[in-house]
């Protein structure tokens, strides 16, 4: 998975007598003029960048700081009013805390079952192709047709969920309708969905992890699980520490299949916080409220991402 | 999607391309990429007045069987030598064609013509997003306020000028299977429904058709939906002649024992035996075209759909329970949206265009949509649409949502309003504690400063 490049190599500034040709003249007369060609390759992407990235970015942060809207009105610089009002409001917290219950109940599987799949497929099942296939193929849909489909299944009267259940002889769920269940329903789904992207690295990291390993372990009499256990895992860990890094990020981004499952409902029981700020921003046209509460989140995302980079050095 | 009328006949079809060599196409296509790099970020889709100096730009938000009519009421107005240019814009319905209509016309470059739900004009022409009709102009081409029903007519207007010449009314409604309501003895004389006039009728309409079909009775889908517990309660809560008023800054004008009396009646109403209470919107859909229910409580926009099902189908108003006649509806309207610097003839182009539009209502009304042009639905050629000409009166007694700029279709108020109603049909929550958390967000939505003013 790694590729270190040996120092020295792939700069233009090392020593140049050796390169062929164009580069030569280039490199010869030292650091400074090399930076010329090197600003061309970096500066079509350093305008993208600059144009998409930070100039929303900054001035995002300045919206948050006006009442700016989306109709004729006009923009007054209103300080932190923004801020103070987002800290007061009580839906900005209970669409927080939805979306971190969101992160907390979809990650842990999307990595353990994505694990589990990896090593079954990997472990010399017949008929690897079509394990394989079967459990990516969800990730290729679409969202739209994703929900549609489980918007049928978990459908209070005619969906498989509770016809299921019915011939079980147990009462009828409400996947959708019940407070206390949407969110799980919406995991589920979303599990089902895109746990096949975490498996492909799996299976990847799995199948390019050395034999010798192994080869040395059975002479030593090691069964199947203390090969799991002592070699498979350990190998794996930086994969994991990927697949979790990658997972607790998209996670912490739900929106769609949320926003046209339940539009957040029931009571606002499944609205993640980006769906409050769109509901605020682009629905009720305030977007400078809606900047600041987009900047509470950022402050949580930038947490959070300090917090897994700190535990996977340490884990190094 | 984006088509495109003409009122001159289609050019020919240009001559075969010269052959495509790679060489050819690699030159090409990186000219066309580079132009589309270079255009995209910059053009956007912001203008479409500048599309075409010409045609008439519209923006719509009718999709399915709604967007087919539009498009043959569009044809039929390109026709002949006073025929329209009209390039025609379909966005998709829901919050972002709001958001979009209303950032276009911030950006001051907007469509000639849009349409717009009545009940969104308070988040629209206080903001100067909408430009005001002449309705002397108007009246050139035949239209005038005389035309339309009153109860619709005053919501066209913001501080007594009018921004909106409605198409339709589109009442929420009942449909139902007439074989069932005739065994099930709901039927008068001519076979219509008969009036139901007190909450206990309606329930023993629901236990009738329900023995009538062996199944269920009256089907509402409503689970996750963001519109239809609103339009049920709004409908109920205007029969009691309650007012339900939203004044800027709150707190919210709403008779609470009224509104506690109207969600328990719904809780009565949909029991979850006689009338299933966890129905969803296409499920309730569904389930009436399978015969799981007698009647179904739904807008009048599902008239096509429920019309190929082969069901004896039959329709009336919104029946009335309570002391007065109320039906829940919204009105497709069309609009200026804000142009920085109209152009004169366009601005009478679009005038004489919505004219003609509104004078072709009864194309429009195939979809179950009642004509707000009064003159359609006097002609014959209305009266025999059936079922369509046995609702045509819910017009006159047309509720919309209170005036807000938060408020009307595919607005937060509505979603806001639909959790707690649905939690109390769900059997989750009290009617009580359900109407206090309506008046809640109300008043929080009422404290949030007005982004429109």
């Amino acid at each position: 998975m790694t590729t270190t490049a040996p120092p020295g190599t792939g700069t233009l500034t090392g020593p140049a007598s050796d390169r062929p040709g164009g580069l030569r003249r280039i490199g010869l007369k030292g650091g400074r003029t090399a930076k010329g060609p090197g600003l061309a390759f970096v500066l079509p992407f350093a305008l993208v960048f600059a144009l998409f990235l930070v100039w929303p970015i900054v001035h995002g942060l300045w919206m948050s700081f006006t009442d700016s809207s989306l109709t004729l009105h006009d923009t007054a610089f209103v300080g932190f009013d923004n801020y103070t009002e987002a800290f007061g409001d009580p839906d900005v917290w209970s669409s927080l805390g939805n979306t971190v219950v969101f992160t907390a109940i979809s990650s842990v599987p999307l990595v353990l079952i994505a694990l589990a799949m990896a090593l079954l497929v990997h472990s010399g099942l017949a008929g690897q192709w079509a394990w394989r296939l079967a459990f990516f193929a969800p990730y290729l849909l679409p969202v739209t047709v994703v929900t549609l489909i489980w918007t049928w299944l978990y459908q209070p009267e005619l969906g498989f969920a509770n016809q299921f259940l019915d011939t079980l002889g147990m009462a009828p769920v409400g996947w959708l309708s019940d407070e206390s269940v949407a969110m799980w329903s919406i995991a589920a789904l979303t599990v089902w969905w895109t746990v096949g992207f975490n498996f492909l690295l799996y299976l990847a990291a799995l199948q390019s992890l050395p034999s010798t390993f192994y080869e040395a372990a059975a002479l030593d009499g090691a069964g199947a699980w203390r090969r799991l256990w002592s070699i498979t895992l350990p190998q794996l860990r930086r994969t994991t520490a990927l697949v979790a890094m990658l997972q607790v990020l998209a996670s912490l981004k739900v929106f769609d299949q949320i926003y046209i499952l339940t539009k957040g409902g029931p009571n606002a029981s499944t609205r993640p916080v980006l769906e409050y700020v769109y509901d605020v921003g682009f629905t009720g046209y305030r977007l400078g409220y809606a900047s600041a509460v987009s900047y509470l989140f950022f402050a949580l995302v930038i947490v959070v991402s300090l917090v897994q980079l700190r535990l996977f050095r340490q884990e190094d | 999607m984006f088509t495109r009328f003409s009122a001159s006949p289609p050019t020919p079809a240009p001559a075969a391309a010269p052959a495509l060599t790679r060489r050819r196409l690699l030159r090409d296509g990186t000219a066309a990429a580079g132009a589309l790099l270079a255009a995209g970020p910059l053009s956007g889709c912001a203008s479409p007045a500048a599309a075409d100096a010409s045609a008439l730009s519209v923006w719509d938000l009718f999709q399915g069987g709604d967007g087919m009519l539009m498009d043959d009421m569009i044809k039929a107005a390109s026709k002949g030598p006073q025929g329209f240019e009209v390039e025609r814009t379909i966005l998709d319905w829901g919050p972002s064609y709001y958001t979009k209509l209303a950032m276009s016309a911030a950006g001051g470059r907007a469509s000639d013509v849009a349409i717009l739900h009545l009940s969104r004009l308070a988040g629209y022409a206080p903001g100067g997003l909408l430009d005001p009709f002449d309705l002397d102009l108007l009246a050139e081409f035949g239209v005038s306020e005389k035309d339309f029903a009153p109860a619709v007519w005053s919501r066209t207007r913001h501080e007594n000028t009018v921004y909106a010449i409605p198409l339709d009314v589109h009442p929420f409604i009942v449909f139902y299977d007439k074989e069932a309501a005739d065994k099930a003895g709901l039927l008068d004389s001519s076979g219509e429904l008969a009036p139901m006039g007190s909450p206990d009728a309606l329930l023993d309409a629901g236990k009738a058709l329900a023995k009538a079909t062996g199944q269920k009775g009256i089907l509402f889908g409503h689970v996750t939906d963001t519109a239809q517990n609103w339009r049920q309660f709004a409908a109920l809560y205007a029969q009691t002649g309650s007012a339900f008023t939203l004044p800027d800054g709150g707190p919210p004008q709403i008779d609470v024992d009224a509104a506690i009396h109207v969600v328990t009646f719904m809780q009565q109403l949909f029991d979850g035996r006689t009338n299933p209470n966890n129905l969803d919107y296409n499920g309730a859909t569904a389930g009436f075209i399978g015969g799981r229910g007698g009647m179904i409580m739904t807008g009048e926009w599902e008239l096509p759909t429920l019309k190929k099902s082969g069901i004896p189908l039959g329709a009336a108003p919104f029946p009335q329970v309570f002391d007065k006649p109320g039906v829940y509806t919204d009105s497709h309207s069309f609009v200026l949206p804000h142009q920085e610097n109209p152009d004169p003839q366009r601005r009478r182009e679009a005038h004489r265009y919505i004219a003609a539009m509104v004078k072709q209502s009864l194309t429009w009304a195939s979809a179950g949509h009642i004509p707000a042009y009064q003159p359609v639905l006097a002609e014959p050629e209305y009266a025999a649409l059936d079922p369509q000409s046995s609702y045509a009166d819910a017009g006159e007694v047309a509720v919309l949502d209170p005036p807000n700029w938060f408020a009307g279709a595919a607005s937060n108020f509505q979603n806001r309003m639909c959790q707690p109603l649905q939690a109390a049909l769900l059997g989750n929550t009290s009617a009580e504690k359900a109407v206090r958390q309506m008046v809640r967000e109300a008043d929080t939505l009422l404290r949030q400063p007005n982004p429109v003013a």
